[in-house]
């Protein structure tokens, strides 16, 4: 019998603590080499963040920075601390992790590298120290990550002095500091909210089953996003994220799967059983969903975000130009999904409000004219929603062709494109018919030439995204998206009945 | 269920530092599970030979038996369809002949009928541990590599969705006037793989194939257990 040290599971009230700290001490303060130390990085991301709580930045030759007085010791800070910052060289974070333990600290990040992750014996040892003193009752997140985000405390990830503070129902477990980062910047734009970002590194404390047990039970969060290149306890883990998936969606990538060590096998079944297969088959049995790289994933948190949790089997799709058309279905069917033709009747409304010739009422609809107004665009999907057999729209956004009237006209396009007027009314068709509507905002104009383009759609997508529009930049994305909202659906749904 | 026996089967193989259970051997095991598997006996000798293919009744297989060839196919110990005892002595002399330098019996079997062939396996996987495998079988395994995986231990509804995953799904179904495969069986076996797996941690490896659909009843024609 094979005797597995589990990391002890992880308590609400001290998760609590961590995440939403008042008071923080930082270990690790040097305003020495110019302000490029992750000390200070810190120290002046979370004031950038406007963190709620008090700051106690430690370093053992004094100084003060930013308004604060700096403290020698931990020891010296008065009264407890909730949570700490830990940047000092890797030999000294055993003294520092036990000092913030001893000061009351119900857990610390260690952004220090130096550790299990350079393969040597001495740093093997130092992180076993850490996992020791952590058993003696801190938790901690790393050694060797980013951190924490948490927009409602207004922790922050290193380097993030930017992120929003605006929360949501998005977490992301991440054992790649360089992925959270990139998840926490991507979202402020694409419309994903943050409950918390965790940046675990070599978790020598906290890791994935921990997290996700307590993300589980977050009511905070709605979604969870993971990337991980190994666990720990594959037994712990396919029992945690199956328990999770339960509750709600957990989107995996997981990296490293190429990388499968080539191993003396006998029989085909060991053969065919490779890494890469194993994992997918049980990524599948616990109902996780399953995404190749970061963008996946965010597509796919962001369908999670935005639509009512059910299947999603017929789209109707408007936009412009036949092979649109050819695409689009295409794209449906390859995920399981499918564009009928509208019902007679309303095809024939929708036809009633279309320029003529070159437009189709058919599904996908075809506008024919990228300058359609907004008003129209918003009667015809409000047309094609009656048909009781659509269960969701997209339409694909023709905003770029402005520029060719803003040319005319002698205007910037960001005023002659009507990105403010659409996005009302498309968000208005969505309350009223119940049918989710999505946004691809396409532009094959991507050149220094058309900067112009790229702004005025980074505005529009904020503007889409205020009003309670999930937006995407291809079709074939947002349709990838909703599948992976219907495989979870469909599989959930049928466990529960 | 009788976990003592095949506790016996195992600890035999590894006392005589075998890495293999021989294919009767294998089958007595899966046969304590629960599978489905030939009515086969075990013969040493001409005389035992023709009890057994009396016993059995023609068609026959006839095969090496041996903890030392995996493979049987390849390296010609396997004959298949055998008619008559005619048949069946020339085959069991030709196989004693290649068996000569090692050790082994020769294996009477019934010749299972049935165009349509499964594989089914377990293998340890070093982070999940045990995971069972389904898939298309005989030589479509390795040409198609349509096969589908769960961690066990597995419920009734990871295997019917491994046996739905598979591109080929559609053998276990009615198809050109045959039956349906018998799913219920088919979910047994999965589920029995995967205890194997669980229960005894000797067994490395569970390679079966074909698992033929006589009829609509699967059974296994061929298995490989591997121990480590």
């Amino acid at each position: 019998m094979v005797v597995r040290k589990m990391n002890r599971q992880a308590k609400k009230e001290e998760m609590e603590r961590i995440f939403y700290p008042r008071r923080l001490a930082i270990v690790g303060v040097s305003t020495d080499g110019g302000g490029r130390g992750f000390g200070i990085g810190m120290l002046t991301g979370l004031q950038a963040m406007r963190y709620v709580g008090e700051i106690f930045p430690v370093n053992p030759k004094g100084g003060s920075y930013a308004g604060l007085n700096f403290y020698k010791k931990v020891e010296d800070i008065p009264g407890q601390i909730d949570f700490a910052i830990i940047a000092v060289a890797a030999k000294d974070v055993p003294e520092a992790l036990e000092a913030c333990r001893k000061k009351g600290a119900a857990g610390a990040e260690i952004l220090s590298a130096g550790f299990s992750e350079l393969a040597t014996k001495e740093g093997r040892e130092l992180e076993h120290e850490i996992s020791e003193i952590a058993g003696r009752g801190i938790r901690v997140v790393g050694p060797n990550c980013f951190g924490i985000y948490c927009p409602r405390s207004g922790l922050t990830l290193l380097p993030g002095p930017d992120l929003s503070r605006i929360s949501g129902p998005v977490a992301f477990l991440s054992q790649s500091g360089g992925m959270a980062i990139d998840l926490a910047h991507k979202g402020k734009w694409m419309g994903l909210n943050f409950s918390k970002v965790i940046s675990f590194g070599n978790g020598a404390d906290l890791r994935e089953v921990q997290l996700l047990d307590y993300l589980a039970e977050d009511d905070e969060t709605g979604v969870i996003g993971m990337y991980m290149e190994g666990i720990k306890d594959g037994d712990a883990f396919f029992d945690a994220i199956k328990k999770a998936t339960r509750k709600k969606p957990v989107v995996v990538c997981k990296g490293g799967l190429s990388a499968a060590g080539q191993r003396m096998v006998v029989s085909h079944t060991a053969s065919m059983g490779g890494s890469r297969v194993i994992w997918e088959s049980v990524l599948r049995q616990v109902n996780a969903v399953q995404v190749q790289n970061l963008q996946e994933l965010a597509e796919a948190c962001l369908a999670f975000c935005f639509l009512p949790r059910r299947v999603y089997r017929r789209l109707s799709i408007v936009g412009g130009g036949g092979a649109l058309g050819v695409t689009a279905c295409d794209a449906a069917e390859n995920f399981g999904m499918e564009i009928p033709a509208l019902a007679p009747v309303v095809r024939k409304s929708v036809e009633e409000l279309l320029p003529k010739p070159g437009s189709s009422g058919a599904n996908p609809i075809d506008v024919a004219n990228p300058f359609v107004e907004p008003k129209i665009l918003q009667k015809v999907l409000r047309a094609a929603a009656q048909d009781d057999r659509i269960d969701l729209q997209i339409i694909v956004s023709l905003l770029y062709h402005y520029k060719t009237m803003a040319r005319m006209l002698g205007k910037p396009i960001a005023q002659v494109a009507p990105y403010r007027e659409l996005a009302e009314l498309l968000g208005g068709v969505v309350r009223e018919t119940g049918k989710p509507i999505m946004v691809v905002l396409a532009n094959p104009k991507r050149g220094v030439d058309d900067l112009d383009i790229a702004e005025m759609l980074a505005l529009a997508r904020a503007e889409l995204i205020k009003n309670g529009l999930a937006v995407f930049d291809d079709l074939h994305e947002a349709i990838r998206a909703i599948s992976h909202v219907n495989t979870y659906y469909e599989k959930r749904i049928k466990n529960e009945s | 269920m009788n976990h003592n026996s095949v506790a016996k089967i195992i600890k035999s193989a590894l006392d005589e530092k075998r890495s293999c259970l021989s294919e009767y051997e294998a089958k007595l095991l899966l046969a304590i599970y629960g599978l489905p598997v030939t009515r086969e006996v075990l013969v040493n000798n001409a005389d035992e030979l023709k009890g057994a293919a009396r016993q059995i009744g023609y068609p026959l297989a006839i095969k090496g038996c041996s903890s030392e060839i995996a493979h049987k196919t390849e390296q010609g110990l396997i004959h298949l369809g055998i008619q008559s005892e005619g048949e069946a002595l020339a085959a069991f002399e030709e196989i004693k002949k290649k068996l000569a330098q090692g050790r082994g019996a020769v294996l009477v079997q019934e010749m299972v009928r049935g165009s349509r062939e499964l594989v089914m396996g377990m293998t340890r996987d070093e982070q999940f541990g045990p995971c069972v495998m389904f898939g298309l079988g005989g030589i479509f395994t390795e040409i198609l590599r349509d096969v589908s995986f769960r961690k066990a231990p597995l419920n009734e509804s990871d295997v019917r969705e491994m046996m739905r995953e598979i591109r080929g799904n559609k053998i276990i179904d009615a198809f050109r006037g045959m039956a349906a495969a018998d799913t219920k069986t088919l979910a047994q076996m999965l589920i029995g793989l995967g205890r194997i797996g669980l229960e005894f941690q000797e067994v490395k490896e569970i390679d079966l194939n074909p698992v033929i659909i006589a009829a609509e009843k699967p059974v296994v024609v061929d298995a490989l257990i591997v121990l480590g």
